[in-house]
């Protein structure tokens, strides 16, 4: 599969956190979502793909070029949409995008501003007069203006209401239509991330737990209940994470049918949601 | 480049237009009160060399846009080279502004043929150079909170040393001896006679002071994790 991105050994370490090792590939052509808690390091590997952060250690080639030694040719390519946009707060919205245009060969105001009507925001709106959720929707116009091969969301949907948030997935759904664009966009709302994405790539405390297609997830993936204390955990085929209470024990698997075909009727077996296998993987007592 | 100095003349415009009302009103009184074309020469370029610099590389910290502008489609030197050409054109602009309202108003005490010489052009993009050399790399390591308390902190070391100055009295002391070093090298520098290898030097010094500045400001942006 041809990829719009490859990242290999990524390494940053902070006083008190780190991410490393981080290996994936982001496939040209879908929507890919970077899930994990708070703090797993979503941020960290955005940053690090926008060379907005020194790395320590690794590669990450974007269009299959170094994203150090061709940052401009690549940045060119790429709509950047920030967890929390920052803008000039006295501007007007027209001013910036203005200021913002020549950098993007591609940049079409045409464009811009059919994406701003869009929205229902005025150019002539002052930046500062505009609630979490348009600057969000702002940020995103600036992002598609320029006919980006590549759009890079860092929790674009965090603090939005269901209205904004769900307009923004079905941007980007349409988005996605032309096959020659990519997303990647990180989250901790696994909702957006079922709705949308083609591929999951988890990652919890700064490494790389999974990466794979969202279908073959939900559909391999199974969390495995049983009442009783007769079961270990380790008895489980596929256990990545396991809750143990005083009478039952909820283990998650990554091979649902392993599981079903040793418990039979003994143990409830369902498909695991994005949100199990979230909670399991970080919160749960252990993980594979 | 250009495209950075059309962003940051966007971006700034409302600043430069609040920063040409203020130093305009602060020129056409120190034109009124100031008859020494050395003294509103050194009160000028302190003003340009703190102000214009603070005001640009400041902003950037005060919206916190420095992830805006390190996501576009440039490298890191380019934007550093770009802050420095920008505070530069606003800075000259800015002199030269302050120089032809001091000789041009009628109210003016200073004569022309002594303010608009070569050797006043030079002196006067020495001492702007030396100030703005150093707050854009110490606005770009410590920000807007950074600087502040360094101005604030130069406003205290002040009255420290004033009073110190004093209680130490009259005599020989290494603080008087400090403050007595500066006073001569900036006479030195006022008084200096206009020759060829003076200006040379003068030159010299002015491209040396920026070069080496953008270098420290260019490892600093470098390193700048946003």
């Amino acid at each position: 599969m041809d990829n719009a991105i490859e990242i290999k050994g990524l390494r940053k370490a902070y006083k008190s956190f780190t991410l490393d090792g981080v290996t994936f590939d982001v496939p040209r052509g879908y929507i890919t979502g970077l899930i994990g808690p708070n703090g797993a390091g979503k941020t960290t590997v955005i940053k690090l793909i926008m060379n907005l952060i020194r790395r320590n250690a690794g590669e990450v080639k974007v269009f299959g070029l170094d994203n150090l030694r061709h940052e401009p040719e690549i940045k060119a390519r790429i709509g950047f949409v920030y967890d929390v946009p920052r803008f000039p707060e006295d501007l007007r919205l027209e001013q910036i995008a203005s200021a913002l245009a020549p950098f993007y060969p591609k940049w079409d105001r045409g464009r811009f501003l059919a994406l701003l009507d869009d929205f229902k925001l005025s150019p002539r709106t002052v930046f500062k007069k505009l609630s979490h959720g348009m600057k969000m929707q702002f940020s995103l116009a600036l992002a598609l203006a320029h006919d980006a091969d590549l759009i890079l969301m860092d929790e674009p949907t965090a603090g939005l209401d269901p209205v904004f948030r769900f307009e923004l997935l079905e941007k980007l759904r349409a988005l996605i239509q032309d096959e020659r664009k990519t997303v990647l966009f990180s989250s901790h709302i696994t909702s957006d991330l079922e709705r949308v994405a083609d591929f999951i790539t988890f990652i919890h405390r700064g490494r790389i737990m999974f990466s794979a297609g969202k279908d073959d997830i939900l559909e391999s993936w199974g969390v495995v209940r049983v009442s009783g204390g007769g079961l270990r955990p380790e008895d489980v085929p596929g256990l990545r994470g396991y809750r143990r209470s005083e009478y039952s024990l909820e283990a998650l698997t990554s091979d649902i049918a392993a599981a079903r075909s040793r418990f039979g009727g003994s143990a409830a077996c369902d498909k695991a949601s994005l949100e199990d296998i979230m909670f399991f993987i970080s919160r749960g007592d252990t993980h594979a | 480049m250009l495209k950075l100095l059309r962003m940051e003349y966007l971006l700034n415009r409302r600043q430069i237009l609040i920063m040409l009302a203020i130093f305009s009103g602060y020129f056409l009184f120190m034109a009124y009160r100031i008859d020494s074309p050395r003294v509103f020469l050194v009160t000028l370029c302190l003003m340009m060399g703190l102000a214009v610099p603070f005001g640009f590389v400041g902003r950037e910290d005060k919206f916190k846009t420095a992830a805006l502008v390190c996501s576009l489609p440039v490298r890191r030197t380019t934007i550093v080279l770009a802050k420095y050409a920008v505070s530069g054109i606003a800075m000259g602009l800015g002199l030269a502004y302050g120089l032809l309202l001091a000789t041009a108003l009628p109210f003016t005490k200073i004569s022309v043929a002594e303010i608009l010489t070569v050797k006043s052009v030079l002196i006067s993009l020495f001492l702007v150079s030396l100030l703005s050399s150093f707050i854009i790399p110490f606005t770009i390591r410590f920000g807007l909170a950074g600087i502040i308390i360094f101005l604030v902190s130069g406003q205290l070391l002040g009255v420290v040393a004033l009073i110190l100055a004093q209680l130490l009295g009259r005599g020989p002391n290494p603080l008087r001896s400090a403050i007595t070093a500066v006073e001569k090298g900036l006479r030195t520098l006022l008084y200096h006679e206009a020759t060829p290898g003076f200006l040379a030097l003068l030159a010299a010094a002015i491209i040396a002071v920026n070069g080496l500045s953008f270098l420290v400001s260019r490892a600093l942006y470098a390193r700048r994790d946003l």
